[in-house]
């Protein structure tokens, strides 16, 4: 069995249900997140767009968190999820660095890396990630990629030539996937971040883990 | 790439969690210095114990106490940068061996082991022991001083570091700052040959170390964009600018011209300035390079 996630960005319409159902599932702290909604508009007035963009861990192939991990709190689960022990991470904050995606965060509360999990305690129940169960449109579609009646698969073989991946240059070979994605919603290069031009919230940095 | 097509749509980021910040603080940069110094000092020992035999009597104790007090400090900071300090010793009974900091930290701890039972033989006055013992430490403080390369090499978000430059920097960050602390040291326990030898490797080192900065900030923006966006943080009024420059000058170019200047006029006085400089400028470097590529946007 090898789990994945594909998310069709052209149902996404960014309510940020998703979001909100993982924090409360896994109890995610204020100020940090396993997966978020980032909203990037494009183009100049009157004619613009704005694109939503789930972004989570992408339970890497060759996960460059669980190579650099000295003590394998960061390990593979039987059915290909990259979960944590957060009662053996020593908080080194390797596997912060070395995440290309930017998924990984020490929790304030228990000082110990974090991330998504695929909701792994759910999918042990057999039940589906919180964040798929919570979309409205079925925009996170979640399965067995090894399987090829899932829906995950026959999803992927109906879109052959739109699915991407988040920097695919960097080897990993994630197991999250997007429908519709372009290098606005998937290159972090190819947008703007302005200070003060956000709509809730001042871009800005945060201490983490009571650090600076 | 990226920035081509930015002009083109104009997107801008209009809602999205607040970036994480620095993650890798300055405890780390003094963790490499620091290392820099401990397996540098122990270099040198064994260059003027090949190259100059006679003058090593009076330094075998201090080089070893140096390096001994030089690698407790690279420890205590990776300790301190721990987020859970109390749980340091998981990495000894659940070692995972893909992992450059479990294979650096048993590294650091046999060399800490060997520093000891150098310092022990030093205070004993066994030099032929000694000298023999210092082989092995000196082969091991290569893969020590290199273990960051690596470490920085495996962290995959981050393409500055992943170039094979970043292990040459490693060893000659040794080499200069293992010089400089060891002219600061030597006094007058060195003779003027012996002296030149170490101006000559920090003068050395320092020319290598800046030649190689310097292809990579004029030819590191051509590998990826990645590297282009990050070295943007050090050009122009980035934030990191006038910090690069500083330490460019204190490290590497003032130095050289110094030892050049000690040279032609025997001055021990602009040596020790030169090894100061480098001793100092080397944190700054160092910091610089651990900083901006934390600041770009992973997601």
């Amino acid at each position: 069995m090898q789990l994945g996630f594909l998310v069709d960005l052209h149902l996404c319409m960014g309510c940020k249900g998703c979001e909100i159902a993982c924090k409360v599932e896994n109890e995610v702290p204020l100020s940090t997140w396993r997966l978020r909604v980032k909203y990037v508009d494009v183009g100049n007035f009157p004619e613009t767009k704005r694109t939503f963009t789930p972004l989570r861990c992408n339970h890497c192939e060759n996960a460059p968190c669980e190579r650099i991990c000295p003590v394998s709190a960061l390990h593979y689960l039987e059915n290909g999820i990259v979960n944590i022990d957060k009662e053996r991470c020593i908080g080194c904050a390797g596997c912060v660095m070395a995440c290309p995606y930017g998924a990984i965060y020490i929790d304030p509360q228990t000082q110990t890396a974090d991330k998504c999990t695929y909701c792994a305690h759910r999918v042990a129940s057999s039940m589906m990630p919180a964040c798929v169960v919570a979309c409205p449109v079925q925009a996170n579609i979640f399965g067995d990629l090894e399987d090829p009646t899932s829906n995950i698969s026959k999803y992927i073989q109906v879109h052959q030539g739109g699915v991407q991946v988040r920097k695919p240059e960097k080897g990993t070979n994630p197991h999250h996937y997007y429908v519709g994605g372009g290098n606005v919603t998937l290159n972090p290069l190819a947008s703007h971040r302005v200070n003060g031009h956000s709509l809730f919230n001042n871009i800005t940095t945060l201490p983490i883990g009571g650090k600076h | 790439m990226a920035h081509e097509i930015l002009a083109a749509t104009n997107a801008v980021v209009t809602l999205d969690v607040a970036l994480p910040g620095i993650i890798w603080p300055w405890l780390v940069t003094v963790n490499m210095w620091a290392k820099s110094i401990g397996t540098g000092v122990i270099f040198m020992l064994f260059m003027l114990v090949r190259m100059h035999p006679n003058e090593v009597a009076k330094l075998r104790l201090p080089t070893a106490i140096v390096a001994f007090v030089f690698i407790n400090i690279f420890l205590l900071f990776t300790l301190a940068d721990l987020h859970q300090p109390f749980r340091m010793w998981h990495i000894f009974v659940h070692s995972n061996w893909t992992s450059s900091i479990t294979v650096g930290a048993w590294m650091a701890t046999i060399f800490l082991g060997l520093l000891s039972l150098l310092a022990l033989l030093a205070y004993k006055k066994e030099d032929v022991k000694f000298d023999k013992v210092l082989l092995w430490t000196t082969i091991l403080a290569i893969p020590v001083t290199l273990y960051t390369a690596g470490l920085m090499a495996q962290c995959t978000a981050r393409e500055l570091w992943q170039m094979p430059t970043e292990s040459a920097q490693m060893i000659l960050a040794a080499l200069l700052s293992g010089s400089a602390f060891m002219i600061l040291m030597g006094g007058n326990k060195l003779s003027e040959e012996a002296k030149n030898s170490l101006g000559v490797v920090l003068g050395l080192s320092a020319l290598m170390a800046f030649i190689i900065y310097m292809a990579e900030y004029i030819f590191g923006p051509m590998k990826a964009e990645e590297v282009a966006a990050v070295l943007d943080y050090v050009k122009g009024d980035g934030p990191y600018t006038v910090m690069f420059w500083i330490g460019q000058w204190m490290t590497y170019l003032l130095p050289m011209l110094l030892i050049v200047l000690s040279r032609a006029s025997k001055s021990e006085s602009i040596l020790k300035l030169a090894a100061i400089l480098a001793l100092v400028g080397l944190a700054i470097v160092k910091h610089v390079w651990l900083m901006i590529p934390q600041l770009l946007p992973m997601s």
